[in-house]
């Protein structure tokens, strides 16, 4: 067997991949190919999806219901593979439920908060929320021990690497120091409200009044309720962010060849390597590919001429003015893989030579199997075959 | 659904998901609008600031349309917002100062659940009733939403707001704000999409988030909708007279080529054209097909020529009905 390549010997260097994008770039196809290719190399590969289509995560075996692990039966894997394939969807709203559950101390304290609106805000809509609740569930999975290769596809974001700050984004806001604000104080009342400020309290009543959401009591009902959710919790983020900073994982950009994040190749390294989360390699997604001829100029009137002559000949209506129209579409096409080829290269100036990047042609085509899935590993992981 | 009915709202909310090109649209409808004499304010809600750059990008363009000094811009966030509005109700203004630089006061605005989402609304509120007020407002107030799921949130915080105050000031202004997104007559709903699966379900999810609150979806907009060039049946035909038919050997490869283009875009059509039909018959509701656009390089110059592109169409055709887009 010759020595793996690019993404291949990424994939099998690695225990952790982390697919990171803006959102609709395919990488919920990419995590899952990914996690398929790992299987392949012998191992037990998961993918933590966040929303698959449909007919993806029927396939891959994920139910409606998030947080549980399901197997891909290995007769829809095929005999070559010597490894195993399961999925699992985070399911965010439980994830944080199941959160509270283990850390609240009485039933009805867990009752509280659930129907607590800061709390209901914190879960489903907080910016990082989603992210955190990502690297939570990849930590568990990484302690179960039941997987050597885990891949994680990242919720969409407005800008590729916002991933990689939600965490923390949540950690700052849940801080220590505001936590001790609201931890009930040995005398009477709690620490916030003794060092708060008179104006500052008399302001925060005034907002109360005027727009009616309940700023300090909602707030200070939660962190009372879950002070001991968040004794652990700081340990638990850095246990995981750790993970993420490990020299087995790899973090991977899935990017399309039309985004604005391509013009950034090395505020995007640098930002990576500032955080410790490196990054290790490319997926360009949905790009216009073409083999030769750039300039279709010199070469239009030839080809509409034929094409004229071809429908004359295939006696199909108004033949001229099809080839017109097709010979249109083509020169389109041109600029627009002209385009992809001229920025993707700008990109790839502003990487390390060695760093992979692999490239998967516009697709008119939806992936939706473990075929499909298969299909992709020639773009990915090129050089690659079965035997 | 015509341009002129349209525009005849005061306040449209631009609404998707991430990704499907929102600014653009939100961009070209106040571009057409302006170019129906409206005096149009474009609201930006947090985020990115990209409508803000894709403002900035069309008025420094050399070809810069005249009408567009009839279009001016705001980004409202919550907390100024807030502050605008304390500085009015708290009028000693050191006080205030003092208070917004402390950090108790900075985490409880940040923390408090809907805090910023309601006074977002009210401002956007404030702007689109100045035209009743003093006469001196915008005729249409377009808003880039946030994506999809935080856009909601802002929708249906006036109304959060006024059920749970049931008396009393907060109540009345509440709503009043509710009021005013409930009424089709006066604020419209635009949602944008893409003719694709995960894209076209998430619509179909917001288009149902918006009958909750009582908005109306006065339009759908499908953006990079893939035009098939051909008949599949014209397709197969040249395809296989290029298998077999005499062919200039020189020009094979290019028309090997020009077929495979012609092959992708036809099958995108079909994909696409499936997900509008599914959308149609689930959304029942007025639709524009914004086409896909090649260009060589789409960088913030060409916003401005994109989005003249993408207003022309809207102002061409398409709006009418749901046949004449098609």
């Amino acid at each position: 067997m010759s020595a793996l390549t690019g993404l291949d010997q990424l994939v099998a260097d690695h225990r952790i991949v982390v697919c990171v994008g803006s959102g609709g770039v395919g990488k919920t196809t990419t995590a899952a190919s990914i996690a398929l290719r790992g299987a392949l190399q012998g191992r037990r590969a998961i993918v933590l999806t966040i929303d698959p289509a449909r007919r993806l995560a029927d396939s891959l075996g994920v139910g409606p219901i998030g947080n549980t692990p399901g197997q891909v039966p290995a007769g829809v894997l095929g005999p070559e593979v010597s490894g195993s394939l399961a999925a699992m969807m985070l399911d965010q709203q439980g994830s944080w439920d199941e959160l509270v559950a283990r850390h609240s101390p009485r039933p009805e304290v867990e009752e509280k908060i659930l129907a607590n609106p800061f709390y209901q805000q914190l879960s489903q809509s907080f910016a990082g929320s989603q992210e955190y609740m990502a690297v939570e569930q990849l930590g568990a999975l990484e302690a179960s021990g039941d997987y050597d290769l885990i891949v994680v596809d990242t919720p969409p974001t407005q800008h590729a690497l916002d991933f990689l700050d939600a965490p923390d984004k949540l950690l700052a806001f849940l801080d220590k120091q505001v936590v001790k604000w609201f931890l009930p104080g040995v005398t009477s009342g709690w620490t916030v409200f003794q060092s708060m400020n008179r104006s500052v309290r008399f302001v925060l009543d005034k907002i109360e009044d005027v727009t009616g959401v309940a700023v300090l009591s909602q707030v200070s009902e939660f962190f009372a309720g879950m002070g001991e959710l968040f004794d652990g919790f700081e340990a638990r983020v850095e246990r995981v962010t750790a993970l993420l900073r490990d020299s087995e994982t790899a973090f991977v950009l899935v990017a399309g060849p039309g985004e604005q994040v391509l013009g950034q190749a090395e505020y995007l390294q640098g930002r990576m390597a500032e955080k410790g989360m490196p990054l290790k390699g490319v997926v360009m997604n949905r790009v216009h590919e073409l083999s030769g001829a750039l300039d279709p100029q010199p070469r239009l009137d030839g080809v509409e001429e034929a094409l004229t002559a071809m429908a004359e000949q295939e006696r199909l209506a108004n033949p001229a003015a099809l080839a017109g129209t097709l010979a249109g579409t083509w020169k389109d096409y041109v600029y627009r893989a002209r385009g992809d080829a001229l920025r993707i290269e700008l990109f790839r100036a502003g990487l390390p030579g060695e760093l992979p990047v692999a490239q998967i042609p516009d697709l008119s085509s939806d992936i939706h199997d473990i075929q499909g899935l298969r299909s992709l590993h020639m773009y990915l992981f090129p050089g690659f075959s079965l035997s | 659904m015509s341009t002129a009915e349209l525009f005849s709202h005061r306040l449209l909310f631009v609404v998707g998901k991430g990704g499907v090109g929102r600014t653009t649209v939100a961009l070209s409808l106040a571009l057409a609008a302006a170019r129906a004499e409206k005096k149009v304010l474009l609201i930006e809600l947090e985020g990115a600031r990209s409508l803000e750059r894709g403002f900035q990008a069309l008025r420094d363009a050399p070809d810069s349309p005249p009408e567009l000094d009839r279009v001016s811009l705001q980004v409202v966030d919550g907390q100024s917002s807030l502050e605008e509005y304390l500085a009015l109700v708290v009028p000693v203004r050191r006080l205030l100062d003092t208070i917004f630089k402390s950090a108790i006061y900075q985490y409880f605005v940040a923390a408090a659940p809907g805090l910023k989402e309601l006074m977002a609304i009210g401002k956007i509120w404030f702007e689109a009733e100045r035209k009743e007020r003093d006469g001196a407002g915008p005729d249409l107030v377009i808003v880039d939403a946030p994506a999809t799921g935080h856009g909601i949130q802002y929708l249906s915080m006036p109304q959060a707001a006024a059920e749970t105050f049931t008396v009393g000031l907060v109540h009345r202004e509440a709503e009043r704000v509710a009021d005013l997104l409930r009424d089709g007559s006066r604020t419209g709903a635009v949602l944008v999409t893409l003719p694709e699966e995960m894209p076209a379900n998430e619509a179909m999810e917001m288009a149902t988030a918006l009958d909750g609150i009582g908005m109306e979806l006065s339009l759908v907009v499908v953006n990079q909708y893939h035009e098939p060039p051909c008949e599949p049946g014209e397709l197969a035909a040249l395809e296989s007279g290029l298998m077999t038919g005499e062919v200039d050997p020189t020009l094979r490869e290019d028309l090997a080529q020009t077929l495979g283009a012609v092959r992708a875009e036809v099958s995108w059509a079909a994909l696409n054209e499936a997900q509008v039909v599914r959308l149609e018959s689930e959304l029942g509701r007025p639709m524009a097909l914004l086409p896909y656009l090649f260009c060589e390089e789409f960088a913030s110059a060409q916003v401005g020529k994109i989005s003249e592109n993408l207003a022309g169409e809207l102002a061409s055709s398409p709006l009418s009905s749901q046949e004449n887009s098609r």
